[in-house]
């Protein structure tokens, strides 16, 4: 069982999983070997709403860090999602363009979208946030939005 | 409802007020209803079902009914199945859109072009579904 933190916002319940590091963005990664895994945290496909489109940059593509690596398309929103991290697209997830729900179904398990070399591996890594960080920032967010 | 009365496909779209696809849904049933097959469908609110209203209830209880729901809630679905109906084909309006990107819908109170022209894609659809319950059909009488 994966060991994760969690907090209520009104009916809405978010996770936040704590074997992977996070962008400010919401973006969550995880490192594999030289790869690092990219999809988004339960907290940003909550807020944004069912997906409709993904648009993923596609293999072989070169990003800097802060590059835009995909759109999401939502009920509610269009977002650019910005890399976290500097390196080549490896492989896209294939679901992502025939059922881009899943990023909502199971947005840390199946819902991954990109796989990213990182020639740099862990040192690549050190500006994100961790769990805990990450977590005391959302729940900040969301507690400020919800007493507006 | 009288014994008499023609089999009518039922239509309930979403009442989702304040939400681009709930409105698109209801154009679609709008458009369904009162252009393409108005002798063959029937509109009903979802919120006299909700109600419980006898009229609303009688019509999906004798009735196949197509659902067209705004999100995944699906209160459509769900109340028709409450109410004692038979869903024939239900539609989430999110899935129709990822078929027919080209037509992004925006807007609440009036839909944009795109919207307008997505509720008319879903109602053609609907369409064809209505045409395959009723072939053969069409004097067919409840009870």
């Amino acid at each position: 069982m994966q060991d994760y933190l969690e907090f209520q916002v009104d009916k809405f319940i978010f996770k936040v999983l704590s074997d992977r590091l996070y962008s400010e963005e919401g973006l969550w990664v995880m490192l594999e070997g030289r790869h690092v895994r990219i999809g988004i945290s339960d907290y940003l496909q909550q807020r944004s709403g069912d997906v409709a489109f993904a648009e993923i940059k596609p293999t072989g593509t070169d990003l800097a860090q802060g590059d835009e690596l995909a759109v999401i398309e939502t009920i509610k929103v269009n977002i650019s999602l910005a890399s976290p991290v500097a390196g080549k697209v490896m492989a896209i997830n294939s679901v992502m363009e025939s059922s881009p729900e899943v990023i909502n179904q199971d947005p840390y398990g199946a819902g991954w979208m990109v796989l990213i070399e990182v020639p740099g591996g862990k040192d690549e890594l050190k500006h994100l946030l961790d769990a805990q960080a990450y977590y005391s920032k959302i729940k900040l967010e969301a507690e400020q939005e919800v007493n507006k | 409802m009288t014994v008499n009365q023609k089999r009518k496909v039922v239509i309930v779209p979403c009442s989702g007020i304040g939400k681009t696809y709930g409105t698109v849904s209801r154009e679609a049933a709008y458009n369904i209803t009162e252009d393409l097959r108005p002798q063959e469908t029937r509109l009903v609110a979802l919120s006299k079902l909700v109600m419980g209203e006898e009229e609303a209830r009688s019509a999906v209880e004798g009735n196949p009914a197509i659902t067209i729901d705004g999100c995944k809630l699906a209160c459509a679905t769900k109340m028709v199945l409450e109410s004692g109906g038979v869903i024939a084909k239900d539609y989430a309006v999110l899935d129709v859109y990822r078929r027919y990107k080209q037509f992004k819908p925006q807007g609440i109170a009036e839909l944009n072009e795109g919207g307008e022209q997505l509720a008319r894609a879903l109602a053609a659809e609907i369409a064809q579904v209505v045409d395959e319950l009723t072939a053969g059909k069409g004097g067919e009488e409840n009870g």
